[in-house]
């Protein structure tokens, strides 16, 4: 049996999910620098692509949807949205 | 804990990858309410932009990791009041019940089950995403759908400038019920939704809890996806949308704003809104001064 990324209840084809990351025409890009690990980006982001690593935070961006939710309550202006090039 | 630790360390009960509109307050809703009640839920979603966009599944493929059902657009509180009783029947009330739904199906088609279910004092938490009208279907107006919004039933034209009648007050209606617990929370302030999700699950043991959560909707309300919790914010400090809570001890109003911003500054560059005329502006304007006035002088009486 083929091994399943998520376990769900009822369903025999397991999880339906969206390629969501197609979506993104602006990425949001974090500077280091600047963040100082509030998690606020975390807190409002709707797709849940934002992790927490230790007591950091990271934008991964397998299923951002590009909203740009996190740049713009981001306080100290930490997240740039940077125009998806290439593929993708 | 604070509530950033909360959210950093719950699981995701949610599907990583599904088809709400970029921005969009229902899906942080959604996500942060199951977040915080975990593994051990039952969900039930009707009709709305989030059952369309996948949560209650597709093609045998299930949309959360945990059970969630789909009953008609009017009958969630009916349909979760059955699970209710039969799971404190089989001895597992420690079961979350949860239904998350949109204004239509919480104001408008679902109200007789909702009300009927909260008079009961059915033990479950009744999430209301308040986006203020049909998104699902391409935004037809719903009886929470703010004076003079701009909705494909309520144009703007020769004959009318947007939607007509003021806006119904659910929250303050429900918490009339005799139910448990009743709350309303906006996304923009998570340290305050946090907190109300976690006590309206506790309520949810003993009996109805409802929570009334503001839900911008960037793509019926035209304005661009990033402002969604500037606009949630906005709602707040004008006061259009106060944030209190009743409990056993009375109403509460959770956040005082020491100088509210005017309705007019809520509205700015919200595309539905910009066919107001200033009369439109001064009578919103009005209501919601009205509706604050009565919630302060509840929230005083409980003080005394």
């Amino acid at each position: 049996m083929e091994k399943r990324l998520h376990i769900t209840p009822i369903g025999d084809e397991g999880m339906y999910i969206l390629d969501t990351a197609s979506w993104r025409v602006y990425r949001p890009v974090m500077d280091k620098e600047k963040c100082i690990d509030c998690g606020m980006c975390l807190a409002f982001c709707p797709v849940n692509a934002v992790a927490a690593v230790g007591k950091k935070f990271e934008i991964t961006y397998d299923y951002c949807k590009g909203c740009g939710i996190c740049a713009n309550e981001c306080k100290k202006g930490a997240i740039a949205m940077v125009l998806e090039g290439g593929s993708r | 804990m604070s509530y950033i630790d909360i959210l950093k360390e719950a699981e995701d009960q949610v599907t990583p990858g599904m088809s709400a509109c970029q921005g969009c307050g229902g899906e942080l809703i959604l996500r942060t309410v199951l977040k915080i009640a975990g593994k051990n839920t039952i969900v039930g979603i009707p009709p709305g932009c989030m059952a369309g966009a996948g949560v209650v599944g597709w093609n045998y493929a299930n949309g959360l990791k945990i059970p969630v059902h789909i009953p008609l657009l009017d009958n969630t509180a009916s349909f979760l009041t059955g699970l209710s009783q039969m799971y404190e029947r089989k001895g597992r009330g420690e079961v979350n019940m949860i239904g998350i739904a949109g204004d239509g199906a919480t104001a408008d088609c679902g109200f007789q089950s909702l009300s009927a279910a909260a008079e009961r004092n059915e033990k479950m938490l009744y999430v209301c995403y308040d986006n203020e009208g049909y998104m699902n279907t391409g935004y037809q107006r719903s009886s929470t759908t703010t004076k003079g919004s701009r909705t494909s039933t309520t144009p703007i034209g020769a004959v009318i400038n947007g939607k007509q009648q003021q806006q119904k007050y659910l929250p303050l209606i429900m918490s009339m019920h005799g139910l448990t617990y009743c709350a309303t929370a906006s996304p923009s302030h998570m340290a305050d939704f946090v907190k109300k999700v976690e006590k309206g699950l506790a309520a949810s043991k003993k009996g109805f809890a409802y929570l009334h959560v503001f839900s911008p909707c960037p793509t019926g309300w035209a304005y661009s996806p990033e402002k969604a919790i500037e606009v949630a914010r906005n709602a707040v400090r004008s006061n259009m949308f106060p944030l209190w809570e009743m409990d056993e001890d009375g109403y509460h109003m959770n956040v005082r704003n020491k100088t509210p911003i005017s309705v007019k500054e809520f509205i700015q560059g919200i595309g539905k809104f910009k066919n107001l005329t200033e009369e439109d502006i001064n009578s919103i304007q009005q209501i919601a001064d009205q509706r604050f006035h009565i919630l302060m002088r509840l929230a005083e009486q409980g003080m005394e």
